[in-house]
């Protein structure tokens, strides 16, 4: 037994060592850079301890750039488990073209993110965009909107994108959930007369929550990471109304040059998404046991 | 037959065919090619070095990244390079969005350029790091030969040194069509009220009477500050160092933006350059406030030279004379070994002759202004078709460009804080806070001065 778990170790050893070396080092790099006050990359810094946690702690930015984040983390799952079950329960179905279908829906997934901000931002614009003209004309706005113009159509607008491009990629998954839920009881429930609505509360919802929960787990800790969409179409604002915690890490490192200060929001970042993983991948197992 | 090869060679034939039979033909084996080819590099190795240990090496970073502009440049180092065998300048562009954290980190890394372009709140950045020379003999040698614009040179001259040599120069403009106002009925605006009754006039029939940026970004900082020069504000330091942004005029300047900007389109809170210049294309604004819309208008709008009105940014009432902000910007040299230094003079030096300046400075037509007397005459300047066809709108934006100022770089002292008040948009956060958070002027004001005096505390 012990034999073969040093053979095992042994296996994983060089997967492990690759590991520590491109994640725990630069983490570890990370902690030390926030115990000093370095403020461009590449200048000296003395030790200062933790006051830079003290004053990241202390400042109201953080907060609600921890609330921001939290705020944005949620309306993506929602909005992206919402639109991915849909996607899948429909790709689950046999019609014509659904092998099409199931290939070119993770189009928006592949394409680049900076092609993602220029189209939709182009399409959002006051100024020569589509969906305002489209609102206009069905009479259900009486001037354009500006999508980007307050902190919370900003947020929402941002959401509504980032779902967008990342929903087809979870419906997958889903899909493949879906697959797994075998034929049979879907019969066996039409035959003792249960409708479509009955069989997916009895049937399909509980054989997919498993899938659900990891995907909500992945899910989060990716969204909480999310900088490019938000950066490129907002940078943060209006008035920091879409600044989420990787926002402030980067403008407090490369536009407020206090880089260890970004480091120490970025380890305090690290510890609460390790605290989140953890804990929600203890809920799974417990729920797997049950 | 190659002599090197031999019967006894082992090793698989490369020249065998896919099923495995040997072709017939005598070729070099796997060995035998590597074996060569160490030789071959055992032979180069020492050639090349001496090769290199004869010519200079530069690496330029610029920030001018769109294709057509690194071409040009390229042209210009290519000159350069055969008219001086002993030196190699190579290019690297860069851009504005990352230079910031990558040039500190190139320089301690050892990998940094030799010739790094410049916007003035860039240098105290690599100042405070020590990785900048004073350059003031080499600046007041090329003045005396090429006649800088003044303003151009402030911008880089502060703590005892000169930190940058002037290379091109970007002012702010209001841009309109001239059939536009005609058919309003309205004249070129020379005050605020006037510019305020256009603006109101030309508002109509799904058209912004102006397009304003409000958002946290350069842009902004740059349209808010051309406000503020021409409103009585310009200075927002003391003498001492100690910040005067909070103060009336720069309150009725926020006041009289923000009014002007309920005019703009809603989405201008995200605005950058593009989106103004497109928004003023496509005849969706009437007015916009850039340093040039001329590439934009050609190509991509009905590109009528006789119809595009360019003008200086009005005034408030009560102040006298035009102004707007300029950007002088500039290269730095990094090289801190001497014979570098001296072809990075050299190099520099070549740009700024009239005979390759006009050149350089057209990779963008209409955006890029000379620095120097003798550059503003250049036949190479003027002679690019863009430039003659745009010639008059370009003879207003120079002269545009001789009112400018910059913030924070106005008064022959410079603040080390302003590379943090500037990098953290503040004056655009103020506005922002105007019109999207519904502060009044004084507050909002104030609030922005609390903000520059916490950043420059940290």
């Amino acid at each position: 037994m012990l034999q073969s778990r040093a053979i095992a170790f042994a296996f994983v050893a060089p997967a492990l060592l690759f590991l520590a070396a491109i994640l725990g080092w630069p983490l570890v790099q990370a902690v030390l850079l926030s115990l000093q006050d370095v403020r461009v990359i590449g200048s000296p810094g003395a030790f200062v301890g933790l006051s830079n946690y003290e004053r990241v702690l202390g400042a109201p930015a953080f907060w609600r750039a921890v609330g921001l984040s939290a705020v944005w983390v949620l309306a993506n799952a929602v909005l992206q488990t919402a639109l991915a079950l849909a996607a899948a329960l429909v790709l689950n179905e046999k019609f014509p073209g659904v092998r099409i279908a199931r290939t070119w829906i993770i189009i928006t997934w592949i394409v680049p993110t900076v092609v993602v901000v220029v189209i939709w931002r182009w399409l959002f614009s006051t100024s020569g965009g589509m969906i305002n003209p489209l609102l206009l004309q069905a009479g259900l706005i009486e001037r354009p909107v500006g999508f980007f113009a307050t902190p919370w159509t900003a947020m929402a607008t941002l959401v509504f994108i980032n779902s967008w491009r990342w929903f087809p990629f979870i419906a997958l998954m889903v899909l493949a959930g879906l697959t797994r839920v075998p034929e049979e009881l879907y019969e066996a429930a039409r035959i003792d007369g249960a409708n479509a609505w009955e069989r997916f509360k009895s049937i399909t919802w509980p054989l997919l929550a498993p899938t659900l929960s990891v995907l909500a787990v992945i899910g989060t800790l990716l969204s909480f990471n999310v900088f490019d969409i938000i950066w490129l179409l907002t940078a943060g604002g209006p008035a920091g109304g879409s600044r989420t915690l990787p926002v402030l890490i980067y403008e407090t490192a490369f536009k407020g040059y206090r880089l260890s200060e970004a480091a120490a929001i970025s380890v305090i970042a690290t510890v609460l998404l390790m605290a989140f993983a953890i804990l929600a991948t203890r809920t799974l197992e417990k729920g797997e046991e049950r | 037959m190659q002599s090197w090869l031999r019967d006894s060679d082992p090793g698989i034939r490369i020249s065998d065919n896919v099923i495995g039979v040997p072709t017939g033909k005598r070729e070099p084996t796997m060995r035998t090619l590597l074996k060569a080819a160490l030789a071959g590099a055992t032979l180069m190795t020492p050639a090349s070095a001496a090769l290199a240990q004869d010519k200079v090496e530069l690496t330029l970073w610029h920030m001018e990244q769109p294709p057509h502009r690194v071409q040009r440049v390229q042209e210009v180092i290519d000159a350069f390079n055969a008219a001086n065998p002993d030196i190699v300048v190579k290019q690297e562009p860069q851009n504005w969005g990352e230079v910031y954290a990558k040039a500190p980190a190139a320089i301690a890394a050892g990998q940094g350029p030799d010739l790094l372009f410049a916007i003035p709140d860039f240098t105290p950045i690599l100042k405070d790091i020590g990785a900048l020379n004073s350059v003031e003999d080499f600046v007041k040698e090329l003045d005396a030969k090429h006649d800088f614009v003044d303003s151009a040179v402030e911008a880089y001259s502060y703590d005892g040194g000169v930190w940058a040599v002037p290379l091109y120069n970007m002012a702010m403009n209001l841009w309109y069509r001239k059939s536009v106002f005609q058919e309003a009925g309205i004249e070129v605006p020379e005050t605020w009220e006037e510019w305020k009754a256009a603006a109101e006039a030309l508002s109509k029939d799904g058209v912004y009477g102006i397009g304003l940026p409000a958002n946290k970004q350069l842009y902004t900082d740059q349209t808010v500050y051309s406000f503020m020069v021409n409103g009585g504000a310009t200075e927002i330091y003391n003498e001492d160092g100690s910040l005067r942004f909070d103060n009336p005029e720069t309150v009725a300047s926020y006041r009289f933006y923000a009014d002007m900007h309920k005019m703009s389109p809603a989405d201008s809170t995200s605005w950058t350059w593009g989106e103004a210049e497109a928004c003023f294309s496509s005849r969706s604004c009437a007015m916009v406030l850039q340093f040039t819309v001329i590439a934009t208008y050609d190509t991509q709008a009905e590109g009528d030279a006789a119809d595009l009105g360019v003008a200086a940014i009005p005034h408030a009432e009560g102040q006298e004379g035009h102004n707007t902000i300029s950007y002088a910007n500039a290269v730095m040299i990094l090289a801190k070994d001497e014979a570098k230094r001296e072809a990075a003079e050299k190099f520099i030096s070549f740009l700024l002759e009239p005979e390759n300046y006009g050149r350089f400075l057209n990779m963008e037509p209409g955006l890029f202004m000379p620095v120097t007397a003798d550059g503003a005459k250049a036949e190479s300047f003027w002679s690019d078709p863009m430039v003659q066809k745009y010639k008059s709108q370009i003879e207003t934006v120079i002269q545009n460009a001789a009112n400018g100022r910059l913030f924070g770089f106005t008064s022959g002292r410079t603040f080390p804080s302003i590379a943090a008040i500037s990098a953290q948009n503040i004056i655009a956060e103020t506005l922002q806070n105007m019109v999207v958070n519904g502060q009044s002027a004084e507050e909002a004001v104030a609030a922005g001065q609390a903000r520059m005096e916490e950043v420059s505390k940290q």
